[in-house]
């Protein structure tokens, strides 16, 4: 299968599939997240909660498995990348798989039982656990467009510590505002009643603190991160995608301001795929850059996986994917009703 | 390194091991609720319809749980066994995330358009039940598939540097004897449990004189499949064990305990293994030919025994030995228990043998046992490879700190248990609170 396709560009395919799911992951993902982190700030009884968790409920679980997809195409097609990049990172994925759990279980079980010290419980689970994953992926993904601490031989010297870098941090603060955005506009288009207004008059100002925020993260990106802009330089295409990122993030609030708030959601959404896109972009032909230096990374030449099975995955993801997003798509407009204080769901 | 290894081997089991306390229950509820949501649909008799809510909670509780707890499996794969990821991340991924592609996305996105549909739009709610059950069905045959390939690979070949395999066929890994007997065992194991819950929850509300016609009617279902199931696992049994035997000699001569060379091996029915002297210090009531019938098909078949294989590719034997013995005999005793229940619903006695019924309620917990030692037995088994004949498990771990192997081990116990703890209370309630069942 694919014999017209050499075993590199095999890999650079895969690689672009890469950073597809990834970036398809962080917005769909970023609303179920949103949702999370705002439950217990905004929702002021129990009707409200349910209206959130309804707004959420029948698409979480889909949303993440493009994450599982995510590790689990990173093991298939870059099997040296998922083995170095769990293990350097080895508290960091335990803190995120902490978060998945207790995200996951939380929203299944928050109203399962009445009694109202174990949903106060759960619903800050919720928000931990949501806090977990995008904090966390957020510093993690930081830290891959600065390069991690590899030295020669493929020897991990970096320390738990030294992955919080000023840079880092600011990439996981935007990473958990852009899903605080993006879940306050989802709420205030999925649901009607108090609940809504006073996500979407949330919405609007955190859309304005993403924007900031996304463009001191592309500055800092550009100007004090190491190599970032070699590939912008060999390709000035590339600049199309911070470009794109900066204009998303302005259209967010501009739309938020006119009250057209399915449109400020979507803004938001390709203002977070194109930062994302943007830091992915400046990594290749690295998975893992080196910050020590960039010979010591793990490019995708190096880490791919044989010929055989990448062609098999990539026959794979191409029947499947459209599939997948055909009956996930026709799953949203199953649901397309706003959900009401009095609906009430047997959750 | 031999904690690291321990601690991370102790992790894996852990995890593995609680995870798959959701998997069994998962697989059976979701077709049987399927098959409920079909059944409304057709007829429109409210009784299925309150069987399909009364069962579908249950399986969301458990649901929840078993999916959460998988990732744990897949993250591990690469924070603990990093060295066994790189080594056989070719063939061993594609499976992982077929996974994910044909079954994860199914499980996913249907289960939530089943929790949220309601019964006025009946037709897609049971398409969407229908989605799930495929989805958790399908999950098994490619994990078990990449499974199947830690206890016998096939399609492959060594890298020229020996440092990792290389797919050379994908349809002989999915086509992999060892997967189809695994995935047959594994479902009808999957099957047998859900029936076992079904009939032991039943039992509790026959017993509290909730003789109403949701209950009836799942357990009718249920002892039907728990005897159909109960028979079929010991028949394909003998057929894994002489397949098992050939291509894992040391696994086959475990099981039973076999240490030396010989043909005509009968089955003790009483012994005690003691690998320190290499013999078994107690052995009684032997049935002749037995085991050279079990494991290879014939009365006087040649097994090899366990002292004549070499010494440091030997599994511990106690732990498989005990955990297959356990296994065979709750596995005889379900196939009693579910005649008997047949008999008593036959002929109308079912309702008052309290006896009967307490006995049910106290056997949920069998299967599950029988379960984990079918695992060990499967996974032990293959000890010390990890990939068998190829990978040796001490050469799979990850160079991680220790320290850190023993926070995250600490951390997830904990967490577990409190989720455990949170389950088997839920579902009690669930249980407890249906008696008239709306």
């Amino acid at each position: 299968m694919f014999d017209f396709l050499t075993h590199d560009m095999l890999a650079i395919i895969w690689f672009f599939l890469w950073c597809v799911i990834w970036g398809v992951y962080f917005i769909v993902d970023s609303f179920s997240l949103g949702a999370g982190l705002l439950v217990p700030f905004i929702a002021t009884d129990k009707a409200q909660r349910m209206q959130i968790q309804s707004s959420v409920g029948p698409f979480w679980g889909g949303n993440e498995v493009w994450l599982i997809l995510a590790a689990g195409g990173t093991f298939a097609a870059f099997p040296l990348v998922f083995s170095k990049m769990f293990t350097f990172l080895y508290l960091p994925m335990m803190l995120l798989l902490i978060g998945l759990i207790a995200r996951g279980i939380s929203i299944e079980y928050l109203h399962k039982d009445e009694n109202p010290h174990i949903q106060k419980i759960l619903m800050w689970g919720w928000f931990a656990g949501s806090l977990l994953i995008s904090l966390v992926l957020g510093v993690a993904f930081a830290n891959f467009f600065k390069g991690l601490e590899i030295a020669s031989g493929g020897v991990y010297i970096g320390t738990l510590i030294g992955l919080f870098s000023p840079y880092a941090l600011i990439g996981g603060v935007l990473f958990v505002l852009m899903s605080v955005t993006s879940g306050a506009f989802w709420i205030n288009v999925k649901t009607e009643g108090a609940i809504a207004i006073k996500a979407g008059d949330l919405a609007k100002k955190s859309a304005l603190i993403v924007l900031v925020l996304a463009l001191v993260y592309l500055a800092y990106s550009f100007m004090g991160i190491e190599g970032f802009t070699t590939n912008y330089s060999a390709m000035p295409a590339l600049y199309l995608l911070p470009g794109l990122a900066v204009v998303t993030a302005v259209l967010a609030v501009f739309f938020a301001k006119k009250d057209r708030i399915f449109p400020a959601f979507c803004s938001n959404l390709l203002a977070f795929l194109f930062v994302v896109e943007s830091g992915l972009a400046s990594i290749y032909p690295y998975m893992l850059k080196s910050s020590v230096s960039s010979e010591y990374g793990i490019d995708i030449f190096e880490a791919a996986s044989s010929h055989m099975t990448l062609s098999v995955m990539l026959g794979g993801a191409l029947v499947f994917v459209p599939i997948i997003i055909i009956y996930q798509l026709w799953a949203y407009t199953l649901f397309r009703e706003k959900i009401k204080e009095t609906d009430q769901v047997e959750y | 390194m031999i904690e690291l290894l321990l601690l991370s081997r102790l992790q894996f089991a852990i995890t593995a091991a609680f995870h798959f306390l959701f998997v069994p229950l998962t697989l059976g509820l979701a077709l049987l609720v399927a098959v409920m949501e079909t059944m409304y649909y057709r007829n429109k008799d409210e009784t299925w319809r309150k069987m399909a809510d009364f069962w579908g909670n249950i399986f969301k509780i458990n649901f929840a749980i078993g999916l959460v707890s998988g990732i744990t499996l897949t993250f591990q794969l690469g924070t603990n066994w990093g060295a066994y990821a790189e080594f056989m991340g070719d063939v061993f991924g594609p499976p992982l995330a077929m996974e994910a592609l044909f079954a994860f996305f199914l499980e996913g996105t249907f289960l939530g358009a089943w929790i949220f549909l309601g019964h006025n739009r009946q037709k897609l709610k049971a398409f969407s039940m229908w989605m799930v059950a495929l989805g958790t069905n399908i999950s098994s045959l490619w994990i078990l598939t990449a499974n199947g390939f830690m206890q016998h690979p096939v399609g492959y070949e060594m890298a020229a540097d020996g440092s990792k395999v290389v797919m050379t066929d994908f349809l002989a890994l999915i086509t992999n004897g060892y997967v189809w007997y695994m995935l047959i065992h594994t479902l009808l194991a999957a099957y047998l449990l859900t029936s076992f819950v079904v009939m032991g929850i039943c039992a509790y509300h026959f017993l509290k004189g909730n003789n109403n016609e949701v209950f009836k009617k799942s357990f009718n279902i249920a002892v039907i499949i728990a005897l159909a199931t109960a028979v079929m696992l010991p028949v394909l049994g003998h057929g894994y064990a002489q397949y098992v035997t050939a291509l894992q000699p040391t696994k086959g001569a475990a099981m039973d305990a076999i240490w030396e060379t010989r043909s005509s091996v009968p089955m003790y029915l009483i012994q005690v293994p003691d690998s320190s002297t290499g013999s078994n210090s107690v052995q009684l009531l032997g049935i002749p030919g037995l085991a050279s019938f079990l494991y290879t098909g014939s009365f006087s078949g040649t097994i090899t025994g366990l002292n004549q294989l070499p010494q440091d590719e030997l599994p511990p034997v106690e732990m498989i030995f005990w955990s297959f013995r356990l296994m065979t005999i709750l596995g005889s005793l379900f196939i009693i228990v579910a005649l008997l229940g047949l008999y008593l619903q036959k002929s109308g006695k079912l309702y008052t043998s309290k006896k009967y019924l307490k006995l049910l309620m106290w056997s949920i917990p069998l299967p599950y046992l029988t379960i984990t030692a079918g695992w060990i037995v499967a996974e032990v088994g293959r000890q010390p490879w990890m990939v068998y004949g190829l990978l040796r498990t001490a050469n799979g771990v990850s160079s991680v700190p220790t320290s850190d192997v023993l926070l995250s081990i600490s951390l997830i116990s904990a967490f577990y248990m409190v989720l455990l703890i949170f389950e088997i209370y839920l579902i009690k309630k669930t249980v407890v609170n249906a008696t008239g069942v709306e």
